[in-house]
């Protein structure tokens, strides 16, 4: 009876272990779609032997654990690659709302027929066509010096000045839209490594009571996913096994301690950096999309604002030195076409957008017919400029368009190329850690099987002890 | 390699993204016939076609401003014609005045002649172009007319003022590159542009010329007209002829400066075609790639996904 007591006992260790199995590879079915999901494994193994007279008896199977499939290695790759995907996005979210703000396109009348279209043509509200079209105002003066011409030389400085001015404001408003996405940035990094650092406690303490944490292990990699999106990080493990997260030299999390956190400051300029929040530590970010955001603002669209505004004071000073030598109507002379310093408040003498027949067109007071002064404004046009790197208005301006269209598109490429990596290494890890179904079927009718046949043994077991009893009995 | 179930929906959507992706690039390209319409499509070709599209809208501008200069040159041209009769009439009136058969009624009635001539003069050089309502040689002096007149009791002309100036408005016809069709009414200096009426480096002087004549006629003075009227009208004769060619030397070049305009007009919309617009053929074969492909993997997982092991336990 001892040895169908023993064969009892093996059989239900072993309907215990294809139990958990099966309850293993149901969890797995359940999180199939469960994003950062990791498939698990029943580690099954046999069960210590017992030492009998006739020898080693077999004590049939235990589960010695409930194991990860991970492969730390793609993890931390994906954690880097997110950091670089993460740098370029921000730099294409700060430069698309940029060349959206330059509002500089190519219209097309559509296609027809042969091998190319008709031709493009700029968008009416872009700076591009509104300097063509002053220039090209005042040569109309210079042709046919009137009250219409005079007006609408005015009105098209007003339209260059208000281009400008539009430009900088947009400009302005992205960088202050770009610190307050720095500013969110930095509170979602600090939620999680919070969140880290409360995960990495819960961890060690299912850990130290002999559980596994697997769930957890899930989230803690996920927001380690996150994070390294937002910036770049480093990760070690300490002698205890807990995860310590490092930002630019910075241990901000160690193991279940929270060390320091981050936070935006001014440095002066007004454009936000990052730095540790006790410590006061100014951090030099290396990736991710907070220094991203940062390179795009501080890089090319703090050139563009500089070189527009090089642009605006360099077209109000070569338009006033013309304009201000000539007399208008009256004999009165002096008075400049632009006023303001920069993009941000050129604008039009005031008198002569309220009054266009003062437009000082002649230069000679006594000539009040003469149009010398519209013939060399509209000679500016083809004129290059010291100042602006020896190119013409028109020039200087396309290559800030050019420099900012190249920005763009060099973050476009990245952001393709990164999201290539990003799939590649996905699928990589996918082909490691995800959940197959037909490979979970294909388990679940093993341990389905090896279920049904451990019930058999104990069906037989209690056939043989009945049998056994019943011999006592008959 | 080991593939998980959720490998397959993830890369059909990659790959479903990309070819959407592509798919609205080329249709879009497709549909405003530019391959370049932000700085970020290409910043080369988007810098290239911004300086094109600036020099078109330059050349266009020019054009306007040579079209004005050429119905300008056109009205000063019937002026000259006008003014080429005169002096043709005033120089026959001071060759037939001169002979001796002539009597004083003779001579009077060349006189009459001679002040329907003057105020036609005058008339002529008050011209104003057309289009711009601007004196045609006045110079740059704006406001009154160039020339007004006094005249005695019998309405007849006895002296002229001119009101304008020498110097004559420039007008850009190219880059860098001024014309103008103008003639100021006089000019009395040693430089610039030759007077219509009075010039000093012809000599001509005409309203003034044709004055004299006409009282060397009233007062019969035959020697006068013979000796020194005759001579005045014939360099009045010549500044206008000289006038005549300067015009048509002018129109010549405003004819030159329209078709150069036209012509890099019709260049610069290549350039602009070559650096921003779509190669139709190839983008609507390059569409039906990304169609055909789409397809292709809509109808592939379409199939893969439906089944999985699932299907065939029982």
């Amino acid at each position: 009876m001892v040895g169908l007591f023993n064969t009892l006992d093996l059989a239900k260790r072993s309907l215990q272990t294809q139990e958990t199995a099966i309850q293993v590879t149901g969890q797995n079915i359940a999180n199939v779609n469960t994003t950062g999901y990791s498939r698990q494994t029943v580690n099954i193994t046999e069960s210590p032997d017992v030492q009998t007279p006739v020898g080693s008896e077999g004590t049939g199977t235990e589960v010695a654990g409930i194991d990860q499939v991970v492969s730390d290695l793609l993890n931390s790759q994906i954690q880097s690659q997110n950091s670089t995907s993460g740098y370029w996005t921000g730099q294409q979210t700060a430069l698309q709302s940029a060349q959206n703000g330059l509002d500089e396109f190519l219209n097309g009348s559509g296609a027809t027929t042969g091998t190319s279209s008709s031709s493009a043509s700029t968008t009416d509200s872009g700076l591009s066509g509104q300097l063509s079209a002053l220039f090209n105002a005042f040569s109309a003066l210079a042709a046919s010096p009137s009250l219409s011409t005079e007006q609408a030389a005015v009105a098209a400085g007003q339209s260059v000045t208000s281009s400008f001015n539009q430009i900088s404001s947009q400009l302005g408003s992205l960088k202050s839209t770009l610190n307050s996405s720095l500013t969110q940035n930095v509170a979602s990094a600090n939620k999680l490594l919070s969140q880290i650092a409360g995960l990495n406690q819960q961890i060690s303490s299912t850990e130290a009571g002999g559980g596994t944490a697997n769930s957890l292990l899930d989230q803690r990699e996920q927001d380690l996913e996150n994070l390294s999106q937002l910036v770049n990080i480093s990760t070690s493990t300490d002698s205890s096994g807990n995860l310590d997260v490092s930002i630019s030299g910075q241990m901000l999390v160690a193991g279940r301690t929270q060390l320091d956190s981050l936070q935006t400051y001014d440095p002066g300029n007004g454009n936000l950096l990052v730095q540790t929040a006790t410590g006061g530590a100014d951090l030099t970010l290396t990736g991710g999309q907070m220094q991203g955001t940062i390179d795009a603002r501080d890089g090319t669209l703090a050139t563009m604002q500089s070189n527009l505004d090089t642009l605006a004071s360099n077209l109000a000073s070569s338009v006033n030195s013309i304009y201000s030598a000539g007399y208008n109507s009256s004999g009165a002379t002096g008075g400049n076409f632009f006023n303001g310093t920069d993009a941000s408040d050129l604008s039009v003498s005031q008198s002569l957008a309220n009054d266009p027949s003062t437009f000082q067109l002649s230069a000679s007071a006594t000539a009040t017919g003469d149009n010398s002064v519209a013939v060399n404004l509209s000679n500016l046009a083809s004129t290059t400029q010291s100042g602006l790197n020896s190119q013409t208005f028109g020039n200087y301006y396309g290559s800030i368009v050019a420099n900012l269209g190249n920005g763009l598109s060099n973050a476009n490429t990245e952001v393709t190329n990164q999201s290539a990596v990003g799939e590649m290494l996905s699928q990589q890890r996918s082909s490691v850690s995800g959940v197959n179904l037909d490979e979970e079927l294909t388990n679940m009718m093993t341990f389905q099987r090896a279920y049904e046949a451990s019930a058999q043994v104990v069906t037989t077991v209690n056939t043989l002890m009945g049998d056994t009893l019943a011999m006592k009995t008959s | 390699m080991r593939i998980a179930t959720n490998s397959y929906s993830d890369s059909m959507l990659n790959q479903f993204n990309t070819l959407a992706a592509q798919q609205y690039t080329l249709q879009n390209q497709v549909s405003t016939g530019l391959s370049v319409q932000a700085p970020s499509d290409d910043p080369t070709a988007m810098q290239n076609t911004l300086s094109d599209i600036e020099q078109q809208a330059a050349q266009t501008q020019y054009s306007a401003n040579i079209s004005t200069l050429q119905t300008r040159a056109t009205s000063v041209d019937s002026v000259l014609q006008s003014l080429q009769t005169v002096v043709s009439q005033a120089g026959e009136i001071a060759t037939s005045a001169g002979s001796a058969t002539n009597s004083q009624s003779d001579l009077n009635n060349y006189a009459d002649q001679v002040n329907t001539l003057i105020n036609q003069v005058v008339n002529d050089a008050n011209t104003k172009d057309p289009s711009t309502g601007q004196y045609l040689c006045g110079g740059t002096a704006s406001g009154s007319a160039p020339f007004s007149t006094t005249t005695d009791a019998n309405g007849n002309v006895t002296a002229v003022t001119y009101n304008g100036n020498s110097t004559v408005n420039q007008t850009p016809i190219g880059a860098g590159l001024t014309t103008t069709a103008d003639i100021p009414g006089v000019n009395s200096g040693s430089n610039g542009a030759r007077g219509l009426i009075t010039d000093s480096q012809s000599g001509a002087d005409l309203l003034n010329h044709l004055i004299q004549l006409r009282d060397d006629l009233n007062s019969g003075d035959t020697t006068a007209i013979t000796n020194t009227d005759s001579a005045n009208i014939q360099k009045d004769q010549n500044n206008v002829a000289y006038q005549v060619a300067n015009n048509g030397i002018t129109q010549n070049q405003l004819t030159n400066a329209s078709t150069f305009a036209s012509s890099s007009n019709t260049n610069l919309t290549q350039m602009i075609s070559n650096s921003s617009s779509a190669n139709l053929m190839n983008v609507m074969v390059e569409l039906n790639q990304a169609q055909t492909a789409y397809q292709a993997a809509l109808e592939s997982s379409a199939k893969i996904m439906q089944t999985s092991l699932v299907n065939y336990l029982s």
